[in-house]
């Protein structure tokens, strides 16, 4: 089926390779503030790619993947600082493999407790979960959370670091899409798509819920997980603040949203505006700018529902093979 | 006869106090179509929500080609080749019907299958082929039900529980889902009917149960339970007795 999922979303993949080629010689030309900027996009669009695999796929929308963002940085923090193994990219790999893995670990063991619940209880249940990790990574002195923790650099020496995280992103970025689409041309895929439209009768067609479910919610928090190390290490320093932010919990559901909820194209456009407006536009309006922000999402929310994807899609008659975005 | 495709004994049911199903027997010849019938809260719903382990019995047992299947999960049970259709159309609303039909291919009876040829033969057997691009949730309800029981068609069940897919339907439609239903045998599908079209049930089944609060009152071939008196008092009630004024 990923054979087949590939022919079929054929011109989305050369976009997709056209964009990666661009975004790769970027670094050359852009100023170090635009490097900055770009990072952020796709630190951005990249956790709303993730956040889709459970959220915009299976219709299960986590109000709390900040969660994994935090927790994946802390267990890496605190693995890569007590260790210390040598090299320095060997150190931060183990720290990637333990953070990630506790991300996996806590998503497997909230999947039986939380993702029973549906809809707006599943959401405010995240949310629930990430404000009592973040306490708790606040308050428990071993946690280090309230007094932060210096990463160790992991750029080498000769390289440029911004530029360097830059790539990192870009690499996590691709892992994340690609396994985003993997799943989406899949069985796993369409299992979700009919968990989204209705779960019980999902079940009655023999789609086993619970395991698909839990599926994208490890994946997509390992994901999450990731994304939160390399942000971490790009900070330098963080405390329970900087990362277990309610604020990215939200912008992830706002990207997707505006692009157009449940593609995968929509949610990266979704940051990509957002980041644009955000950093560079309505930068120049502090006193404003989050007021221009909500306005124009309240307005996107009322005039094109399904994003801005969803609005043009069916223009660009590109449906018509069966590929959606 | 040969052995029951499906052979349900001492099935019950209890919800609190009321007892929706009450110590049912049933066996369905494989191959053949049966009908379950009965008014209104007999329990024939329920009956096919417990066959399709979406509740679980209070007592007694399901086997399907001889195999225990109570208490499996409900996706379990589908993939063994049981496939429902549901009397108020559950299509996935966004999808097209195309879309849709192929979701029952997709998953369904276990096994290797051409995804896309079980879809388009589905689609066609229940006259959805040109309609296939539509979005679901712009069908009336005549072409709900086709693509329901489409959806069914295509997951390959061996046995496929139809519940009421004629109700709300004019005689044409109803002569078509019966046709429809006709040519599932065919394909060596084992039918059993949730219906209240008395016509139609009489003329498609083999054999039909009646239920009535719960409990099995009667089964035969349609023209014994069409004269059994049990089964008129059940649907017309008995005349009441002349008692004192």
């Amino acid at each position: 089926m990923l054979a087949q999922g590939i022919r079929s979303h054929r011109r989305w993949i050369v976009l997709a390779l056209i964009a990666l080629v661009a975004l790769a010689l970027a670094p050359v030309f852009l100023a170090p503030f635009h490097i900055r900027v770009a990072q952020l996009f796709l630190f951005s669009a990249a956790l709303a790619v993730a956040w889709t695999i459970l959220g915009g796929f299976a219709g299960y929308w986590s109000f709390g993947h900040t969660a994994f963002i935090g927790l994946g940085a802390f267990v890496a923090a605190l693995v890569e600082t007590s260790f210390q193994i040598k090299p320095a990219g060997l150190n931060f790999v183990v720290g990637m493999l333990a953070g990630t893995g506790a991300c996996a670990v806590l998503a497997a063991l909230l999947a039986y407790p939380i993702l029973r619940l549906r809809g707006i209880y599943f959401a405010i249940a995240m949310l629930g979960v990430s404000q009592v990790l973040g306490e708790l990574n606040n308050n428990v002195d071993a946690f280090k959370g309230s007094l932060g923790i210096v990463l160790p650099q992991i750029a080498p020496a000769h390289v440029e670091p911004q530029a360097f995280y830059y790539y990192l992103f870009l690499i996590a970025g691709v892992l994340t899409l690609g396994a985003a689409f993997a799943v989406k041309v899949t069985r796993l895929g369409h299992g979700l798509l009919a968990i989204r439209e209705d779960e019980d009768t999902a079940r009655m067609l023999g789609v086993p819920t619970e395991r698909y479910k839990t599926a994208a919610f490890v994946l997509s928090a390992v994901l999450t997980g990731m994304l939160g190390i390399i942000y971490a290490h790009a900070l330098g320093y963080i405390t329970s603040g900087s990362v277990y932010r309610t604020d990215f919990s939200l912008n992830v559901m706002v990207y997707a949203l505006l692009g157009g909820i449940g593609t995968l194209a929509g949610p990266i456009l979704g940051a990509g505006i957002m980041v644009v407006l955000t950093q560079m536009v309505l930068g120049r309006l502090l006193d404003t700018h989050m007021f221009v922000t909500g306005a124009l999402l309240v307005a996107i929310v009322m005039l094109a529902p399904r994003g801005i994807l969803g609005y043009v899609a069916p223009l660009l008659r590109w449906r018509k093979d069966g590929a959606s975005p | 006869m040969s052995e029951p495709i499906l052979a349900v004994a001492g099935l019950t049911k209890r919800f609190r106090g009321v007892v929706a199903v009450n110590d049912v027997s049933i066996a369905v010849p494989e191959g053949s179509i049966c009908s379950l019938i009965g008014p209104n809260g007999a329990g024939k719903s329920s009956f096919f929500n417990l066959v399709t382990g979406y509740l679980p019995p209070s007592a007694g047992e399901i086997r399907f080609q001889g195999r225990r299947i109570d208490g499996l999960d409900t996706h379990r049970i589908a993939q063994l080749g049981i496939a429902r259709c549901f009397q108020i159309a559950k299509p996935f609303p966004e999808l097209s019907v195309l879309d849709n039909v192929r979701m029952g291919a997709l998953f369904g009876r276990a096994g290797a299958r051409d995804v896309e040829t079980e879809t388009a033969a589905a689609l066609a057997l229940a006259g959805l082929s040109d309609l296939a691009d539509r979005p679901a949730i712009s069908l009336t309800v005549g072409y709900l039900r086709r693509l329901e029981l489409a959806r069914a068609i295509a997951q390959r069940p061996l046995l496929l529980l139809a519940d009421e897919p004629c109700a709300g339907l004019n005689p044409t439609e109803t002569e078509e889902v019966v046709d429809i239903l006709r040519q599932v045998r065919q394909r060596g599908v084992t039918v059993l009917l949730v219906e209240h079209d008395m016509r139609a049930v009489m003329r498609v089944s083999d054999h039909i149960f009646v239920l009535d609060a719960g409990s099995k009152i009667a089964e035969g071939e349609p023209d014994r339970i069409a004269r059994d008196p049990r089964v008129i008092a059940a649907y017309l009630g008995t005349p009441e007795p002349a008692g004192p004024a």
